[in-house]
């Protein structure tokens, strides 16, 4: 499994920089945001992770200023890049991991631990005890879920969930989370001031709350940006809600066109309510009829990611969303001034776009995990499933 | 240009060692990494591309950090974070040779740092900003103004129904008749003194030229309770093209008010036009809250027809249930839905005209409708 990333890698996090630019301060534009897809090396220190192939799966997660690889084979390694250096953690038997921008936390199958990255301690800030799973046939609970409940990103960090919820899988925004039960079903509690939770209004939830506009159809696969939250039915939809200001929900948004209408117009006064240019091509309906935009869509609204195909996965950076389809390709869409959308330019756009460079590279796409500013992508060999 | 910069820098600490870079451990160290690469490239000879990129790291995560959670619980950590990426960002855009586009983009990043941001180093956004529009000044030329002149119809008003009117009453008169009753009146001749109708008379020509290229947020549409209601944030000059004017086709259609501001703490300069009503220092002090406190709304240029309820009548006028709006009447005043809203036309109020030197004292917690009648400014003071 090959890694590819690109966007924001001001500390490195995707590439590391040419070293004498490095020391004088100086942060080229082209360093800081990485517009082709670039591999990522795999061993920065041959001596100390000595891996070549990655042969089974790998698992990146990324924050605002570092990524964290996972290699699981046999032996597992954790390697740490971006703002600190570069570093491997002592990690072996580590099945999962989990990176904020003060925490990397890792789970074992006897134990989580959180380290703290601000402070270079011998001992994790935080860590809990579990019990290996008696019987091994579920699979096992990821992170930030834990048994009983997750592990949130900053203190308290073990937070309770209630059983009657079943999570099977969790996502954390910063103010919101998104919980995906054993049934299919979708709850969603926290902060709701960008109608991020899903259930038609501005309100915000202290307790998970069913997310009722999706009742009936089972989801198989929950993620969450900054202001918004993805999810992937059992029949391969994709359902988005929650803040388009960039353009991140795939539905149009009227402060990116007039943003993109700012930089390119001649005159001060922007007449932006008239019928303009589509830049899809698609024809508008009327004559000389509003465009309509969406800044905030509360409800999952379904995304139709022309042309029309199934989804395999999606991730969320903070202002963008970036999905798999069945065929191995990569879409992105909304903000993209640092190159997390991957087109080889820094311009945010409200409709998906495949990623051309990894058709051009007759490169299979198999998962695709966001960093807030940055897009990590996984290629591999089509039999690969994903688990 | 050189000039400018040496007065930018003026204003500046001379070294990057006398530059303070404090903030508390709510800011991660990989932030306060960017913001002390923006500091360096400030005294070295960084390249502007390399400052600019810099400051737009620094600006793009506390944009994201003010986004988080409700405005009023983003610390202020953040708040000072913004800030400081403002101030780079002015710096990279002046430094060399700016261009009077740039310069008006470095009055809008101050703008967008002292409306959105908190005060750092001594409010050094408002003394750049004010350097920086003394450079605009001296290239702006006249134009010619047109005003709106249509005027909307005029309500009249009863007499059983006006608010009261007296001239100039003593400070205990008014707190016993009117304050402590919390009974509305209109104080008249009590601006008359104000700079604002003398030595600098407010007026379309007046504001453009002590602050046309400030950047202050306005709210677009008749009611913030209508679907296509917005904010946005436009330069005076283009708020007075697009919504005064008319200039801009497609605004005539809607309505724009430059609403709920401290404008007086960001420009200064009209401040000194106006002057605190005496009767302000009958209150007690702590302005914390605003919804518990007095008001006095002086109109300074044309005219608002203005109608107050009391608090004690707000069963009979059906307030939305939301905790967002808990403190607005669903009832359309002037063209009332009587099936749904049976109860309004029984809610007893006080209405007038106010006209230009008229002071109204709205008590607090009354509940009140304002309709412009024509291009009207007003000022509003809360104390308690």
């Amino acid at each position: 499994m090959r890694w590819f990333g690109f966007g924001f890698n001001a500390f490195g996090q995707i590439c590391v920089h040419n070293e004498l630019s490095k020391d004088e301060g100086r942060d080229t534009v082209s360093d800081v945001k990485i517009m082709n897809p670039t591999e990522l090396h795999r061993n920065v220190d041959k001596s100390v992770c000595g891996r070549n192939k990655c042969l089974k799966t790998s698992q990146i997660r990324a924050s605002w200023s570092r990524r964290v690889w996972l290699h699981v084979d046999g032996d597992s390694c954790v390697c740490l890049a971006g703002f600190g250096g570069t570093s491997v953690v002592d990690s072996s038997g580590c099945t999962d991991t989990v990176l904020s921008e003060t925490h990397l936390t890792l789970a074992f199958s006897d134990r989580i631990e959180s380290w703290d990255l601000q402070k270079k301690e011998k001992t994790p800030a935080w860590s809990m005890e579990i019990q290996p799973p008696t019987d091994t046939s579920g699979p096992p609970l990821s992170l930030p879920l834990v048994p009983g409940g997750y592990i949130a990103t900053k203190p308290p960090f073990y937070r309770s969930l209630s059983p009657h919820l079943k999570a099977k899988s969790l996502a954390l925004g910063a103010e919101h989370a998104i919980l995906l039960s054993a049934t299919g079903a979708v709850y969603t509690w926290g902060l709701g001031s960008h109608g991020q939770l899903g259930h038609g209004g501005l309100t915000s939830e202290e307790e998970p709350r069913a997310v009722e506009a999706l009742w009936g159809m089972p989801m198989k696969h929950v993620v969450t940006g900054g202001w918004h939250c993805a999810c992937i039915s059992d029949g391969a939809d994709l359902y988005i809600w929650g803040w388009n200001e960039s353009g991140q929900l795939g539905l149009p948004s009227q402060s990116l066109r007039k943003g993109h209408k700012e930089e390119s117009s001649q005159q001060a006064a922007a007449d932006c309510q008239s019928a303009s240019i589509n830049p899809g091509g698609k024809p508008l309906e009327g004559e000389k009829d509003k465009e309509v935009f969406i800044s905030i869509q509360a409800f999952p609204a379904l995304l139709d990611i022309s042309p029309s195909c199934e989804i395999r996965t999606v991730s969320c950076g903070s202002r963008h969303t970036a999905a798999v389809t069945a065929t191995g390709d990569l879409y992105t869409w909304g903000w993209g001034e640092y190159g997390q959308l991957g087109h080889k330019n820094l311009i945010s756009t409200d409709e998906p776009q495949c990623v051309d460079f990894f058709k051009e590279q007759k490169l299979y796409v198999v998962d695709v995990v966001c960093g807030p500013w940055n897009t990590f992508t996984a290629v591999g060999e089509e039999e690969v499933k994903l688990s | 240009m050189a000039v400018l910069w040496s007065k930018l820098s003026a204003v500046l600490p001379p070294n990057e060692e006398e530059f303070p870079l404090q903030f508390s451990d709510k800011v991660e160290s990989s932030v306060v990494s960017v913001l002390q690469q923006s500091r360096r490239q400030l005294y070295s000879d960084a390249t502007s591309t390399d400052r600019t990129l810099t400051a737009q790291i620094i600006l793009d995560l506390s944009w994201e950090k003010l986004n988080t959670g409700t405005w009023r619980d983003v610390d202020k950590e953040w708040r000072r974070v913004y800030s400081y990426g403002c101030l780079f960002k002015v710096a990279a855009l002046c430094r060399e040779h700016p261009s009077a586009d740039e310069i008006l983009q470095g009055i809008r990043t101050c703008d967008m740092g002292l409306l959105m941001g908190a005060a750092i180093m001594d409010n050094v956004l408002q003394v750049l900003v004010q350097i920086l529009q003394e450079e605009v000044r001296k290239s702006t030329k006249e134009e010619e103004k047109r005003l709106k002149t249509e005027r909307p119809r005029v309500p009249v008003i009863k007499d059983e129904q006006a608010v009261p009117r007296i001239k100039c009453p003593s400070l205990e008169s008014f707190k016993s008749d009117y304050l402590l009753p919390l009974r509305p009146v209109i104080l008249e001749a009590t601006a008359d003194h104000w700079p604002a109708f003398n030595e600098h008379p407010w007026s379309v020509e007046y504001l453009r030229s002590v602050a046309g290229c400030r950047t202050v947020p306005v709210e677009v549409g008749s009611r913030y309770t209508d679907e296509e209601w917005s904010q946005t944030l436009l330069t005076v000059n283009e708020f007075i093209d697009q919504y005064v004017l008319n200039r801009v086709s497609a605004s005539s259609l809607t309505v724009g008010y430059l609403a709920q501001h401290q404008l007086f703490d960001q420009i200064p300069e009209l401040k000194e036009d106006i002057r605190i009503p005496d009767y302000c220092c009958l209150g007690d002090g702590d302005e914390d809250d605003i919804t518990v406190n007095q008001n006095f709304l002086v109109q300074v240029v044309g005219s608002k027809y203005i109608r107050l309820y009391s608090p004690e009548d707000t069963d009979k006028l059906y307030p939305h249930q939301s905790s967002l709006l808990h403190n607005t009447s669903q009832v359309e005043v002037e063209n009332p839905d009587t099936e749904r809203f049976p109860e309004f036309a029984r809610a007893p109020y006080l209405e007038c005209v106010l006209q230009p030197g008229d002071v109204l004292f709205i008590p607090v917690q009354h509940w009140h409708y304002i309709r412009s009648l024509e291009l009207s400014f007003s000022v509003s003071f809360w104390w308690s």
